[in-house]
């Protein structure tokens, strides 16, 4: 147990923890409008295979980050039409999305690559320390520059989402429609608005963390390289009690445990390293079980909004 | 009101489709059975891949699959391919593939054994090609339908073994497994020998890390990760038997090349030519599965099939060393060439 | 009136299929391959002979068992979405009893089926106890003991009831397997069947069952008139954990005999979908499982006929699915239900 064991288990925690931070992202936006979305996990792997075709196509991991961004939202607003028009159950309508989003890309997949048996890989995303030209093994180098933008990005939002939400006007109504729909909109605001732009939000925060996947993270795609992620994203909310800081913060123990588990099983470690992959679900009952249900995210969360026509 | 003009249009689009699709399932009722394969004596035989792995994860999946391609063109079958089974369903698989009568199903791993026996029961006159089964399946089908290829893992994981020894400068070297199949543990073992004898010829120490195991062909993300921390243990010579998962160890170790500013982590792959594939690949160990797919073909063409396991070596030329890279110093290539010769001849070790 | 609400939840399910099959009829078409080949060979994979048919039975039978595991939750109010977990817990006990105890024959496959309903019906009660007592959302919990359970298995077969080198427990012995009534269906069908009509039988014609639907319909109400409303959440936790871990054992014994990656994967989801395409009645809930069970056998038979991949299917599948959700949704709507009542006074008054 040196010291370069310790640093590379803090830069894979914080590779780890990045894809899930958009995911979860997601999530929070979604929910923040009263929609619990557990389609998370659909949109990132229509997001992430989008992202690799394009970049494949193209050869720019920016395009293809961008689109998989698009394509999310696509997907998603068969999710927003259903729940928020249709009034449809929110959480039977993410599961849906889960199944459709997941068997469309792997048909896209099959029918592009189909016959040809070739490895197709794609380029990542440059680092910011190789844009610059630096290269260095001190770990602080690596931390904080050798990181691709979308790091930064990932960052800069969570910043932005804990100020947006605490801190203007506009976050303060968003979050009203979550809560009390129905006196946010005795206030003027445009309730169903609000959910359809959150669902925009939403889709593309996940299309973007599947995008990472395949163009900042692995040069190649396999079928279910999302593995879960965005079931943990959603636990990662609940477990950061649906703030911008806990929701991070959390990601980052998730991303840690996900690390640690990888080693565990170089270690040949006799403890199985599933225990570890267990953490994220057994801590989110955890924590649902002891807040209680009044403190267990935005009261309108889950429940189908409807505009009084009379 | 808007919103019932919505609900009503969406309702007569409905009913709409629902007409036009009625049309076209009456259509589709009288059309007759126009497949028909024939008989007689320009029967098209036919083979089906059965494989857990990708077939475009670029090792394992790529080559075997490409191997049952080769064969079938050469030999003018037809060939259908289910890739990324889950292991839960390697049973309806196979069977759905002999319901459709395939003359040979096809599958590439030792993994596949319980499921190819209980199918072979069912299906006696299909018959089952399995590419690195166990020694002893044949005889455990009891209908003699199920022929093993089987080449030397054993001899596979010494070639490899050899240029590592030669290769490392850090005198760690490291491999990936997915399954811990016997084939996996053959190579495996291969490896460790082989590395260490020549390591200690060459006056080195060579330590071979305990090897790692996915549990899962497909998870590239892990590759990237256990090369990671490999790499972290100062291995600098890989080998791995992972499919998809080998991909992401040399996007790992391209990456760690790449940040040095030189190519000091090297790669064998197995079990086709894959230089060039990747920067960091020096050799590949190459395995004629086509020879082996086309023997069991040709087997079920004459009507001489009989099961049993084909075994495939250095010495009978189904394994080879594949092209070696540049990034091999040509003294190294020299010994390295010495040494496949004495694994030709069966005098390595002895 | 109320005669349209009846026809209307048939046919929102029959168009939506309808629909599906429109646009998988188009993408095949896209694809270059004939839609009315693919559909008849699509047919023929999963119905044309005998044999087909008894593995479409089979390949049903766990649908069927998580389908009613959803259904018959939702007919108390509360959404199981952890079927898969229940049934994968069902399983595990069952593996153990039959591999590791010793005990063989029908006292094994009784006592494997009992297990294996406590077992899921216990850790269905995880969440009903949240739900009822600490008014937790039961859809997110159930979830997340999914995984937890889908790890817990990995542990089982990788490591605690491992047997040999693949990642696989020991095979339940052959005096243990359920019995084949014809091809490869088993009589797990036949206890999916008997399972179906009793739950069929205690919501529509039981006093309990009748409660309990009440609590299903407003809870609200249902509190007002008396019933126990939190004991009828629970309890239908309960038996709706106890019919999937039940379809567990039955899944274990009948057809996959040893568990391994890949197992149960996904059929909690479909389940859940399954149930409310079939419009939460125990019976439709099981023509439904039958009906995605063809769509899936067939497949393969539409892939070699046509070159068109399997994965058509699964996009059908879940259109069929994203349409049914939505058109219910959508004719529950006040604005719908308006428009669909002044249709009718205009047919009375024409």
């Amino acid at each position: 147990m040196d010291m370069t064991f310790v640093t590379n288990l803090l830069l894979a925690s914080v590779h780890m923890a990045t894809p899930l931070i958009f995911l979860a992202l997601a999530e929070l936006y979604s929910q923040r409008a009263g929609l619990v979305h557990i389609g998370i996990e659909g949109l990132a792997a229509i997001g992430s295979l989008t992202g690799f075709l394009v970049s494949y196509i193209s050869g720019s991991p920016m395009t293809g980050m961008f689109l998989g961004a698009l394509m999310g939202i696509l997907v998603n607003m068969i999710y927003a039409y259903a729940t928020i028009t249709l009034c449809a159950e929110q959480t039977v309508y993410g599961m849906i999305i889960n199944i459709f989003a997941l068997a469309l890309a792997s048909f896209i997949y099959r029918v592009y690559f189909g016959a040809g048996a070739s490895l197709a890989q794609v380029n990542l995303m440059s680092t910011l320390s190789s844009a610059l030209g630096i290269t260095s093994d001190n770990f602080f180098v690596e931390l904080l520059l050798d990181q691709t933008l979308m790091v930064y990005l990932a960052y800069g939002l969570v910043l932005f989402t804990a100020v947006y939400f605490n801190k203007t006007k506009s976050g303060l109504n968003y979050k009203a429609v979550g809560e009390y729909p129905k006196a946010a909109a005795t206030l003027g605001i445009n309730v169903i608005g609000v959910k359809y732009v959150a669902s925009i939000i939403c889709g593309a925060l996940a299309g973007m963390g599947g995008a990472y996947l395949t163009t900042c993270y692995s040069t190649t795609y396999v079928d279910g390289n999302v593995a879960g992620r965005g079931f943990i994203a959603l636990a990662a909310v609940i477990f950061g009690r649906w703030s911008a800081g806990g929701v991070l913060l959390a990601c980052l123990f998730f991303g840690f445990c996900d690390a640690l588990q990888i080693r565990l099983q170089i270690s040949g470690s006799s403890m199985p390293y599933q225990f570890f992959q267990m953490i994220p679900y057994i801590a989110t009952v955890a924590v649902l079980t002891l807040i209680g249900a009044k403190k267990a995210g935005p009261k309108g969360a889950g429940k189908p909004y409807r505009k009084e026509e009379r | 009101m808007r919103k019932r003009i919505a609900a009503l249009a969406l309702a007569l689009a409905m009913v709409l489709s629902l007409a036009a699709c009625g049309g076209d399932n009456s259509s589709k009722q009288p059309g007759g059975d126009k497949k028909d394969d024939g008989q007689g004596s320009d029967k098209v035989y036919r083979i089906a891949m059965v494989t857990d792995s990708s077939i475009t994860d670029g090792s394992w999946g790529t080559v075997t699959y490409n191997a049952m391609v080769d064969a079938a063109t050469e030999r003018g079958w037809q060939y259908e391919c289910a890739d990324a089974i889950a292991q839960s369903a390697y049973y309806d698989t196979f069977a759905s593939y002999c319901d459709q009568g395939f003359d040979i199903v096809y599958a590439p791993g030792n993994q596949y054994t319980d499921a190819i026996l209980e199918v072979a029961k069912e299906y006696p006159d299909v018959v089952f090609a399995q590419l690195n089964g166990s020694m002893g399946t044949p005889e455990k089908a009891e209908n003699g339908n199920v022929m093993v290829m089987f080449p030397d893992s054993h001899e596979i994981g010494w070639t490899a073994g050899i240029l590592a020894g030669l290769m490392t400068q850090t005198n760690t070297v490291a491999f990936i497994g997915a399954i811990e199949l016997d084939t996996t543990q053959g190579k495996y073992a291969g490896f460790k020998e082989s590395a260490e004898y020549v390591g200690k010829q060459e006056g080195k120490s060579v330590t071979v890390l305990d090897p790692v195991y996915s549990g899962d062909f497909n998870a590239s993300d892990k590759g990237i990760e256990f090369a990671k921390a490999l790499m972290d243990q100062g291995a600098d010579v890989f080998f791995g038997d992972a499919g998809a998962v080998d991909s992401g160890a040399r996007q790992a170790i391209d990456e760690h090349n790449t940040a040095a500013g030189k190519v000091e982590v090297y790669d064998i792959a197995q079990p086709a030519d894959l230089l060039g594939q990747n920067e960091c690949i020096i050799c590949s160990q190459v395995t004629d599965n086509s020879s082996l797919v086309s023997m069991c073909m040709e087997s079920v063409e004459n009507g001489t099939f009989e099961g049993g396991a084909v075994y495939g070596t250095m010495g009978n030329g189904v394994l080879s060393a594949g092209k070696i890279s540049d990034l091999v110093p040509k003294e190294i290539q020299d010994k390295y060439n010495a040494y496949l010769e004495q694994v030709k001849a069966g005098t390595f070790m002895k | 009136m109320k005669h349209s609400g009846k026809l209307i939840s048939v046919l929102v399910p029959l168009v939506s299929v309808m629909m599906a099959f429109v646009i998988g009829c188009a993408i095949i078409a896209i694809l270059g391959a004939s839609p009315v080949t693919a559909l008849q060979a699509l047919w023929t994979g999963a119905f044309g002979t005998a044999r087909n048919i008894s593995t479409t039975l089979s390949r049903a039978t766990p649908l069927i068992f998580t389908s009613l595991c959803a259904c018959f939750a939702y007919r108390c109010g509360v959404f199981n979405l952890g079927g898969e977990g229940q049934f994968m817990m069902g399983s595990i006990i069952c593996c153990y009893i039959a591999t590791r105890t010793g005990l063989t024959g029908l006292p094994a496959i009784l006592l494997c089926l009992l297990a294996g309903a406590v077992f899921g019906g216990l850790w269905a009660m995880i969440p009903g106890i949240l739900k009822v007592f600490r008014g937790q959302n039961e859809m997110i919990i159930s979830i997340m003991l999914n995984y937890v359970a889908s790890l817990f298995m990995s542990v089982i077969y990788t490591n605690w009831l491992r047997d040999g080198t693949v990642p696989q427990t020991a095979a339940v012995p052959d005096e243990t397997r359920l019995t084949r009534i014809f091809g490869r269906a088993t009589t797990g069908f036949l206890i999916a069947l008997v399972v179906g009509a009793l739950i069929y039988y205690f919501l529509f014609n039981t006093s309990m069952g009748f409660q309990l639907r009440a609590v299903g319909l407003n809870m609200t109400t249902a509190e007002y008139n008396g019933f126990a409303v939190k004991k009828y959440i629970l309890l239908s936790f309960i038996v709706s954990g106890a019919i999937a871990g039940l379809g567990g054992s039955a899944e274990l014994l009948g057809t996959q005999y040893r568990l391994i990656s890949g197992f149960a994967s996904g059929y909690g989801f479909d389940g859940v979908a399954m149930a409310l395409i079939g419009q939460l009645h125990p019976l439709a809930t099981m023509a439904v499982a039958i009906f995605f069970a063809a769509l899936r056998v067939g497949s393969t038979a539409m892939q070699t006929a046509t070159g068109v991949p399997t994965s058509v299917s699964d996009i059908i599948q879940a259109l069929v699915i994203v349409f049914t959700v939505a058109g219910l949704a959508m004719v529950k709507l006040p604005s719908f239900k308006t428009a669909l009542a002044r249709l009718h006074m205009k047919k009375e008054a024409a």
